[in-house]
């Protein structure tokens, strides 16, 4: 569960972290594509075409210059030729502001930035430099100087950038991931106990507020199914205690004057009584059984739970069959392995299960069988295994092991399961040259009890 | 064993019908002195007037239960009590015992069973030894009450441990007693893994009660189980 989280928050914050990355990379990229884009645009074309365009419909004649074609120069434009002393040797559209005549100094200045704060742009000609002018704050011009050392040593910074940038992402991630492992992992306790039933209820804020409510309302929902059921199964067997204990105190007189009927010296009579008597101490042992089995239906939780040392208990019902009478066609061997193994359990309904299981072998074997039952354990859990070399049990009784039967006739193995189940044991059925049970039981250590 | 007869039962019912079942069968069964309540207050009534030697109470009864009657009986009386009950439920039986009740019975019961729940409660309780103290064994007299035995006109006496599992044994005679069993008898709670011990314990016995201690016919050892005390005559 802790590992589930775990390994969700380590999955984001990789992904975070190279999602981060890729970003800032395809952003570099876009930023460098858009960032190059400086073109100037006059009138459809960049500065140096319209000069060369200029350049060439200048024709030079004998009072001096003259444009071909005077729609050249864009609206707004203007355009000049200085000729080798420094003067103006023909305009076109020239601003008022602009000089007639050029020191070297000025057309050093002018010619890569601005004149008079007009952006130029100039092409040298045999004849002189013609200088295009633009308008005012049309265009920005800024300086940019690289040393050698800046390209050689680019690849090193770009790798650092990356490199930084990829921390700082991770580190980002981390943080949102841990915030996020944290509500996560409330979220994986939450539907754990949902599994297990128990009452779950997550602070319902944050981007998980419609999952967080939902959850709360399943186990809302689970509570109130199982308070029902429950209700339900106790009402039904509080009727059953209540029937059986309303059934008890008639068979008393029943049983009590049929026994004393049982004395009288007519044979008939007698005979009659006996069949009384042994009938109601069947419908006794029924009464006796159906509490229990009720309560086992429901997967009802023993009450009563103590340790209880294994081996004793088997050498208890053991002997107890032995001494009830039991016929020398049976053998029974015993091989207990762990004399400490204890288990938490109701002493009363183990004893049962395991009584239940060795007479299943001799009702079902009247020729008689050999019975082997043998403990062991392991450090987490106490094995008990009794097997026995006779005919074995039809299949169909294996494959309903789990069910109660509706009449108390075959109750012996179901009843023998399901006290096993509610101990939170395993029970094995099979047959395998006799009828073998495996029973796995938790073990509990020696100092709690 | 007249003594025992001899004395004063009140039996508590609020069954019209199994209360005079209940003093038929005790009248049956020799008891003469029974006296009858179907409520609390008729009982605490009759254990007042009469010095009662022994109740026998239903649980369930019109005016309360029998475990607050039980309790308040024993305010001025220290008799016995047997809790009658139908409901057959762990924790009714842990509850009237865990009162200091010296038995419970849970219906239906047999007449017989009644009557030596009735009578082993009386003989415990007021120290009527009817049965018997000594038996034989191979010519050896076992005397449970000198706890010894007498071997070829010689006596031999038993120790504590030896007594207590002899008399476990003859209780439980020509019946297999567990090691578990034997051990808590004579070691109490805390009994595990006693066994050896109790091995040396049987083994000093048979000296005592075996004419052939190594080839043992009456203290028979059930391997993995515990021990059984056969004996020729029953």
């Amino acid at each position: 569960m802790n590992k589930t989280a775990f390994k969700i928050f380590l999955c984001f914050t990789c992904t975070a972290a190279v999602t981060a990355t890729i970003l800032m990379i395809i952003n570099f990229m876009g930023f460098a594509f858009i960032g190059s884009d400086t073109h100037v645009s006059v009138g459809g074309s960049s500065p140096s075409t319209v000069l060369e365009h200029i350049s060439g419909a200048l024709i030079q004649t004998d009072s001096g210059f003259e444009l071909s074609d005077g729609d050249i120069i864009p609206p707004g434009c203007w355009c000049i030729l200085i000729d080798e002393n420094g003067d103006v040797a023909w305009s076109q559209n020239k601003p008022e502001d602009i000089p007639h005549h050029y020191s070297i100094n000025d057309t050093a200045r002018m010619t890569r930035w601005f004149l008079n704060d007009y952006p130029v742009y100039v092409r040298t000609e045999d004849y002189g430099l013609l200088v295009l002018g633009m308008p005012k704050k049309s265009v920005g011009k800024y300086d940019m100087v690289y040393s050698m050392n800046w390209f050689d040593t680019l690849p090193r910074r770009l790798i650092c950038v990356f490199a930084f940038n990829l921390c700082l992402a991770s580190i980002f991630a981390f943080i949102i991931g841990l915030v996020l492992y944290k509500r996560l992992y409330t979220f994986m306790n939450g539907i754990s106990d949902l599994r297990s039933e128990k009452k779950v209820s997550l602070k319902e804020r944050g981007i998980f507020r419609e999952l967080a409510k939902n959850i709360n309302k399943t186990s809302e929902a689970i509570l109130r199914k199982n308070a029902a059921l429950a209700s339900r199964d106790r009402a039904r067997s509080n009727w059953i205690s209540g029937i059986s204990h309303d059934i008890r105190t008639p068979l008393s007189v029943i049983m009590g004057y049929s026994e004393e009927l049982a004395q009288c010296r007519e044979l008939t009579v007698r005979t009659k009584a006996e069949a009384i008597t042994s009938q109601s101490i069947k419908i006794k042992k029924l009464i006796e059984d159906l509490n229990l089995i009720s309560s086992l239906e429901y997967d009802m939780q023993p009450s009563k739970k103590s340790r209880i040392r294994l081996c004793p208990l088997i050498r208890r019902v053991v002997t107890d069959i032995i001494n009830s009478g039991l016929s020398d066609k049976f053998e029974i061997k015993l091989d207990l392995r762990d004399e400490a193994a204890a288990v938490s359990a109701d002493e009363h309904l183990l004893e049962r299960a395991v009584f239940n299981l060795i007479g299943n072998s001799i009702r079902h074997n009247k020729n008689g069988c050999k019975i082997s039952i043998s403990e062991y354990s392991d450090s987490g859990a106490v094995y008990l295994n009794i097997s026995d070399n006779g005919i074995g049990v039809p299949n169909t009784v294996l494959e309903n092991i789990s069910e109660i039967p509706k009449t108390s006739h075959g109750i012996g193995l179901p009843m023998a399961y399901k006290i096993i189940r509610v101990h939170g044991g395993r029970f094995k059925a099979e047959n395998n040259n006799g009828f073998a049970v495996k029973i796995e039981l938790p073990k509990v250590l020696r100092d709690c009890t | 064993m007249e003594e025992l007869k001899n004395k004063k039962i009140l039996i508590t019912d609020d069954e019209p019908e199994l209360l005079k079942l209940l003093y038929n069968i005790l009248y049956d069964g020799g008891f003469y002195n029974v006296y009858k309540a179907q409520n609390c207050a008729d009982a605490l009534k009759t254990a007042k007037e009469q010095s009662i030697s022994l109740f026998l109470l239903d649980v369930n009864l019109p005016d309360g239960d029998g475990f607050s009657l039980f309790e308040n009986l024993r305010k001025f009386s220290q008799a016995p009590a047997i809790f009658l009950t139908a409901r057959g439920e762990a924790d009714d039986r842990i509850r009237g015992l865990g009162l200091g009740a010296d038995d419970y019975i849970v219906k239906p019961f047999l007449p017989k069973e009644l009557l030596l729940r009735i009578s082993a409660v009386l003989k415990r309780v007021y120290n009527i030894n009817s049965s018997k103290t000594s038996f034989e064994l191979s010519g050896r007299i076992i005397n449970l009450e000198a706890a010894s035995v007498i071997a070829r006109g010689e006596q031999l006496m038993l120790t504590a441990k030896e007594f207590i599992l002899i008399k476990k044994l003859w209780e439980n005679k020509n019946r297999i007693v567990t090691n578990d069993a034997l051990c808590m008898a004579a070691w109490g709670e805390d009994y595990y893994g006693c066994e050896n011990t109790l091995m040396v314990h049987i083994r000093r016995l048979r000296k005592k009660i075996e004419n052939d201690p190594s080839k043992p016919v009456h203290l028979i050892t059930v391997k993995g189980l515990g021990y059984k005390l056969v004996t020729n005559n029953e």
